[in-house]
């Protein structure tokens, strides 16, 4: 009885040891980022690295300074907000359409965007916008990522919209309520966390994306994301400020991630797996 | 209610659904199936220097079948694929068994394993190229503490290929160990309690009953990071380019290029509808997979 109670802390006791060292290998290069985000910036490249240092912003005074950080922020933060409304208003009522009716090939047809390479749409995409005068519009870039935030509304919201009995739309529609004024009045409320789910991971999705703007962004609608190139141009020399912006460009996602975190790898899989 | 009238309010009823849809599929249509199409016609048209554009039959595909730097980013995107789906795999469905043998994993515990793949892929390849840089990076600093040679990472031909499914693999293993973490609670706990009963060891336990219960959810995760990992672009753009040389150009970083800085419109088309048609039989060829680990 002892000896099975020894293995059995024993067992627990290296099973704590893996987890330890997987977390941090998962942690120590975010937080290695971080901290040289706050280095002075002779110690940034220092060598051998140093762990102890007096912290500073400079680098982030630095960043803002040097290169329009805050004009590329609103521009990724127009074109994100921008690309997750079209993505919402057009994927909700699609999701609960093939909820309700199982025709399920408009939402099979959304997962092409999941699955082919973004740059088989981008060379049309900038054949056509071309033709049309909206390269570097943030029409074009809203229209382009909404690519990527469509399939992820629906796929978010489908198993949702799939949750609710049928029963409560049956007795909607013997009091005479047409379908349309069921999705607004009765099922959307039922079904709001997922909507904030979805656009929690749509947001992050779009936010995080970056082949599109690479091509269809100028200089005026840029997003940071796309300008990545011109903070590593300018930190070749300047860790710190290459730090700071990533810091900065990776805190959005982090912080929303963090909110959504219990639904978030069922929502990840477009309904491939329930988590 | 007569059959009539259920008819007609059935009726109504189709035409509401289909309006519902219809912003999404329209959007659709115009965004991604229009374009394909539009495509499939680029490939057979030829840009020259100009912009000037005609008809060149299957000339960008024969050029294709010749062309030197085709086959090696086929290679090249073919060994980043099966390096770091079995790094993702492997290390993806440890770091499972060890969730779940913590049993009760706190929300922040959570949020901290999700961090690296809610990350943009781009600040990724930001922070790597900091942590490897070879003269004055963290990594060959702790190479070093062990006695190990330094490494040239991303500036080494050789290297590239293996640091880049390095940094991947950080990102979505994680990602991969939530999956299959999902796939182990959802086993019914029965067949863990007999396995014990017959005093079968925890590595044969898991050899011959976990690992056969879980393969349809690895094969689901395998899925998913096929279809990111066979149009690899976001990491190595950011860092290398596709180089040194040409060391880590991907198909998708080749065809990028050959549309994007060469403005071969045509070439490129063929490039990522050739590629495209790798993915989707990657998938098709998983899924038949997905099928026989069915239980």
């Amino acid at each position: 009885m002892t000896d099975a109670a020894n293995t059995d802390r024993w067992i627990r006791w290296l099973n704590t040891v893996q987890l330890v060292i997987a977390g941090v290998l998962i942690m120590a290069p975010t937080v290695w980022m971080v901290l040289s985000s706050f280095k002075p910036s002779f110690e940034v490249t220092a060598y051998p690295p140093t762990l102890i240092f007096s912290p500073t912003l400079d680098n982030y005074v630095e960043l803002t300074r040097t290169t329009p950080f805050l004009s590329y922020a609103l521009n990724s933060l127009i074109v994100t907000v921008g690309s997750t409304a079209l993505g919402l208003l057009f994927g909700i009522p699609a999701a609960f359409a093939v909820s309700w009716t199982r025709i399920s090939w408009p939402a099979i047809l959304t997962l092409a965007a999941r699955m082919a390479p973004g740059t088989l749409f981008l060379l049309p995409w900038y054949v056509m916008f071309r033709q049309v005068g909206m390269i570097g519009s943030y029409t074009a870039l809203i229209l382009s990522h909404a690519v990527i935030t469509l399939p992820i509304v629906i796929w978010v919201l489908l198993p949702s919209f799939d949750g609710i009995p049928r029963s409560v739309f049956e007795a909607a529609q013997v009091d005479g309520c047409s379908v349309t004024r069921i999705l607004w009045r009765i099922a959307l409320p039922l079904v709001a966390s997922g909507v904030a789910v979805s656009a929690i991971l749509a947001f992050v999705f779009s936010w995080n994306y970056f082949l599109f703007a690479l091509v269809l962004s100028n200089g005026d609608t840029k997003t940071l994301i796309a300008a990545a190139f011109n903070f590593i141009g300018e930190g070749s020399t300047q860790w710190g400020a290459l730090m700071a912006a990533a810091t900065l460009i990776a805190l959005p996602p982090l912080v929303l991630a963090a909110l959504v975190q219990r639904w978030l790898v069922s929502g990840l899989t477009l309904g491939a797996v329930k988590g | 209610m007569s059959d009539t009238a259920a008819t007609l309010t059935q009726d109504r009823q189709k035409l509401e659904m289909a309006a519902l849809s219809a912003p999404a599929v329209i959007f659709t249509v115009a965004m991604i199936a229009f374009p394909v199409i539009y495509t499939v016609w680029l490939g057979f048209q030829t840009f020259s220097s100009t912009g000037k554009q005609s008809f060149a039959g299957l000339a960008n595909y024969s050029k294709l079948i010749s062309d030197y730097e085709f086959w090696h980013g086929l290679w090249i995107t073919i060994a980043l694929f099966v390096l770091s789906l079995v790094l993702q795999l492997v290390f993806g469905v440890w770091l499972a068994l060890v969730l779940f043998h913590a049993k009760r994993l706190p929300g922040i515990v959570r949020s901290l394993f999700i961090s690296p793949f809610m990350m943009p892929p781009v600040v990724a390849g930001m922070m790597w190229l900091v942590i490897l840089d070879p003269s004055l990076g963290a990594a060959n600093y702790i190479l070093q503490l062990f006695g190990l040679p330094p490494s040239d990472w991303l500036a080494s031909p050789i290297w590239v290929i293996p640091t880049v499914a390095l940094i991947d693999s950080w990102q979505w293993t994680p990602y991969v160990a939530l999956i299959v973490l999902g796939g182990l609670q959802s086993l019914p706990p029965s067949v863990y309690e007999a396995a014990q009963i017959d005093g079968a060891s925890p590595f044969k336990t898991f050899q011959r009953i976990t690992l056969p219960l879980l393969l349809p959810t690895i094969v689901t995760a395998a899925i998913l990071r096929s279809v990111d990992l066979l149009r690899f672009f976001d990491i190595i753009y950011i860092t290398t380019q596709g180089g040194p040389g040409n060391a880590s150009n991907t198909l998708n970083i080749y065809g990028f290029r050959v549309g994007f800085e060469f403005f071969n419109i045509g070439y490129a088309s063929a490039l990522m509808l050739t590629l495209t048609a790798i993915v989707f039989g990657a998938v098709l060829a998983f899924n038949r997979l997905r099928g026989a680990v069915a239980w």
